[in-house]
Order: C-alpha cells, then sequence, then structure tokens
C-alpha cells in the first residue's frame, strides 16, 4: 500500500519517487498548492474506488496520512 | 475598495509582511481554524495566493478573496469540483482555470478552503468576480467591495 501510494503521488506530481517519504509533507516539503492537492485527491478516489470527503482534505498532510486515510476507507 | 499587488520570487508571507508594514498593521496578524489569515483590527482585510514563481495579494476594506493559477487543464479536477451545467461550458484550458480561480478566490473569501467543497461553489449562480489575465497565468478576486483602487 505504501509504495503503491508514493508511486501515485510521484506520477501525479511528475517528482522522482525517491524524494517522498512516509513523513514527507504535501504543503510544507512538496510545496503542493491546491490545485495539486485536488489533483491527488481525484486520483486516490479513482484508483481505490473511494470518496475523499472536503472536510477530510485539510487533515491529510502527510503521505502517512494520506495512507492511514485509505487503509480506514478500504477496511 | 481593493488593491492588488503582483510580485516575482517572493514568499507569501514576504510580500504580506513587506505591505502591512507599509500599512502599519503587520503586528495585528492572526489566523483563523481554517488557516485564514486575517487582522485583528478588522479595518483592512486581506488574503493570498501563490502559483510559482508569482504572489498576488489584495488589500480591502471588506472581506476579499484571491487565487492565482497557471493556465491549464486538469479533467479529474474537473470532474470532481464542477457542476453538470460547469462542465458543459469548459471547453479549453482558459476556461478551466477560469472556473477554477473563481470557486478557490470564493472559498477563500468564505475563509474556509477546500473544506467548504469546490462543487458547492456554483459559478454560474454567483457572479460578481474579478477575472485578470496576467501572462499564463487567472486571476480571480471575489469580495464585497469589488471597485479596484487607483494606483
Amino acid at each position: 500500500m505504501k509504495e503503491e501510494i508514493i508511486s501515485l503521488i510521484a506520477s501525479v506530481l511528475e517528482i522522482p519517487e525517491e524524494n517522498i517519504q512516509e513523513n514527507t509533507n504535501l504543503v510544507n516539503d512538496l510545496g503542493l498548492e491546491s490545485l495539486d492537492l485536488v489533483d491527488l485527491v481525484a486520483a486516490f478516489e479513482n484508483k481505490y474506488g473511494i470518496e475523499i470527503l472536503d472536510k477530510d482534505i485539510k487533515n491529510l498532510q502527510t503521505v502517512k496520512d494520506i495512507i492511514l486515510y485509505i487503509e480506514k476507507k478500504n477496511v | 475598495m481593493y488593491k492588488l499587488y503582483i510580485e516575482k520570487d517572493v514568499s507569501s508571507n514576504e510580500l504580506l509582511k513587506k505591505v502591512l508594514t507599509t500599512l502599519n498593521t503587520h503586528d495585528n496578524l492572526v489566523y483563523n481554524e481554517y488557516g485564514k489569515p486575517y487582522l485583528k483590527r478588522q479595518e483592512i482585510y486581506f488574503n493570498i495566493s501563490h502559483a510559482k514563481p508569482y504572489t498576488v495579494l489584495v488589500i480591502s476594506n471588506k472581506e476579499i478573496g484571491v487565487d492565482i493559477e497557471k493556465i491549464t487543464m486538469k479533467d479529474k479536477v474537473m470532474k470532481k469540483v464542477c457542476t453538470e451545467e460547469e462542465k458543459k461550458l469548459i471547453k479549453t484550458e482558459d476556461d478551466f482555470t477560469v472556473m477554477w480561480v473563481k470557486k478557490e478566490s470564493y472559498v477563500k473569501y468564505i475563509g474556509v478552503g477546500l473544506s467548504y467543497g469546490l462543487k458547492n461553489v456554483d459559478t454560474l449562480k454567483i457572479n460578481n468576480f474579478i477575472i485578470k489575465k496576467f501572462k499564463d497565468y487567472y486571476i480571480a478576486i471575489y469580495g464585497d467591495d469589488l471597485e479596484e483602487e487607483e494606483k
């Protein structure tokens, strides 16, 4: 799951996977802005067939937050 | 009344501090629970947006929101944030980018950011956006007083 999510982030943001770790912060470390963030959220929704609620987006700050969120949704 | 500042290669904080210092109000800066900065003394409202390498800042006497974005097209984002009616009207990158900056400037005006749900911002029903094209970018401004101050 972790590798899959990192790979998807790298592909959507067009950055090397090596730049992304579990504790990487999307905004502070990768410089994501709103459009990138929504693009990423839409990619996760498509890949995992889940809905990420608008109110939850602000809580997805690190790669680990995303992994935990998707794992929880997939249960 | 609002005034728009656009600068290249400065951080949001640098531009904000620079402009607020000239207005002698930088020491009143606080943030709401969604991270929107505002001034404790409410005579001045402002909002900031950033799209590499530009930072835009609007200062107003009324509540205001601004967004800048480089002209682009993101299909997945369009499907997620646009209403069916809006989707029908998006034919070009310019259309998509204008739609995006309108939605963003509105939720930034409200002060809750993405939590509001961009699909809930129906740009066909909300009027009075100011749209400016700047190089390869679009800027949208939404607020309670959208008369631009003369420079």
